[in-house]
């Protein structure tokens, strides 16, 4: 088994007061919260504040853990011999267990860790019955993937429990279709593929979050593309029909004639798929660049342009 | 190894009743409760049942109970604020997207 260092994680002193425990942990709870943190990581670091203050703010697991001794994080150790009697702990093998599997354990089944989060069960029952812990993979697509549907394998190491209560991690692969109307951002859900429940507590749920690939034309926001047309000056003042890539293939769009910079095309549509069979648009942003070289005859025009034109883009600062 | 292929639901595909809420969630009855009255919360047409985004907002609010000791009007704020966030977010993201590179 691995060392894990509880106080170095909260940042408080070997013998720091239950006080300055629940200090540390609310600073560092506040700060990575992934509800409300921002920085990265944010979730796995909790997660880990989360693990050491369940053992450190609670007296007997502290004291227990107190009496692994200190080492090396990440060092492997074993507990020393009467350890688990003398603190009423009914191990199994401690050789593949993680630190925190065996202080959820301590004092009588995973299920009172806090890995149960916020699945105490229906409150006021007054039973036992937990719900299963949930899983959570992310998936990271391409903008193809998610415009034709995709189907994908996922890894899972997953702790179950052992028919004598202990914790075991199984690897499981399972296989999910991404369904149509999924975009970025979103959470996708398989219900009872989560752990296991207890005590006729119902399985946890499996989340898959889909994460996007950037991808290098389009930009999305929600079920909407947006593509940059870049436009030649005497195409946005004469009008053009331009020809655009779009997920579905090329299509030709018509541009007026006196068209600007910014200006939003509208292709209905042409984005991606929306639950219940709808699909968002494709937006073609024009841009309205100019050659950075010009040819004699190509300057020859401009100037006689510049001559013969009334227009002043700057009439409203004068 | 176990290989099984699975079918994914969308969020907002679903619809919550009250019951499964309140176990999928962890929040207690009369949180809930409060959570639609501060409006946060918010029944589909018919009474008492709610649209699929309910749990995870109901989840966050039951994290942030355990996680920092808020009672409902706490939780109902902290969703409120965290919702507009989200708002705040998807337009800056949109208009991101129309900005020329």
């Amino acid at each position: 088994m691995k060392y894990q260092d509880y106080y170095a994680t909260l940042g408080v002193a070997r013998d720091a007061s239950a006080d300055d425990i629940k200090k540390s942990y609310r600073k560092l709870a506040r700060k990575y919260h992934p509800d409300v943190s921002k920085e990265k990581d944010a979730e796995e670091k909790f997660k880990e504040v989360q693990v050491a203050y369940d053992t450190l703010s609670d007296p007997e697991k502290r004291a227990a853990y107190d009496q692994l001794g200190q080492h090396r994080p990440g060092e492997e150790f074993r507990p020393p011999p009467g350890w688990e009697r003398h603190f009423r702990f009914e191990q199994g093998s401690f050789e593949d267990l993680d630190l925190s599997d065996l202080f959820e354990r301590f004092g009588g089944g995973i299920f009172q860790g806090r890995s149960a989060r916020g699945r105490r069960g229906a409150p006021g029952g007054g039973g036992f019955a937990m719900s299963g812990q949930d899983y959570e993979v992310t998936a990271h697509l391409s903008l193809e993937e998610l415009w034709r549907g995709a189907e994908l394998s996922l890894a899972l190491s997953a702790p179950e429990m052992t028919p004598d209560g202990g914790v075991q991690r199984v690897p499981k692969t399972v296989r999910v279709r991404v369904p149509r109307g999924a975009t970025d951002g979103q959470r996708l859900r398989v219900p009872g593929k989560g752990g296991p429940g207890a005590g006729g507590g119902p399985a946890g749920d499996l989340y898959l979050n889909i994460a996007l690939r950037p991808h290098p034309l389009y930009k999305v926001s929600g079920h909407d593309l947006y593509l940059e047309l870049p436009l030649a000056p005497w195409e946005a003042a004469l009008g053009a029909e331009v020809e655009v890539p779009t997920l579905d293939g090329r299509v030709k769009v018509a541009v007026r004639p006196g068209s600007r910079a910014g200006q939003k095309l509208r292709l209905a549509g042409k984005g991606l798929p929306t639950p219940r069979d709808g699909h968002g648009d494709l937006y073609c942003v024009l841009q309205i660049v100019t050659p950075s070289v010009l040819s004699e005859r190509e300057r020859q025009l401009y100037e006689e342009l510049r001559r013969i034109a009334r227009f002043n883009p700057r009439g409203h600062l004068e | 190894m176990t290989i099984e292929t699975l079918r994914l639901h969308l969020e907002e595909e679903r619809v919550i009743a009250l019951e499964e809420l309140l176990v999928a969630s962890g929040l207690a009855r009369e949180e809930l409760v409060e959570l639609v009255e501060f409006g946060v919360l918010e029944p589909a047409a018919d009474a008492w049942s709610f649209p699929g985004q309910a749990l995870r907002h109901a989840r966050r609010a039951a994290r942030l109970r355990d996680d920092f000791g808020l009672n409902a009007p706490g939780m109902a704020l902290a969703l409120a604020y965290l919702e507009r966030i989200d708002v705040l977010e998807r337009r800056l993201r949109e208009l991101e997207c129309q900005l020329l590179g």
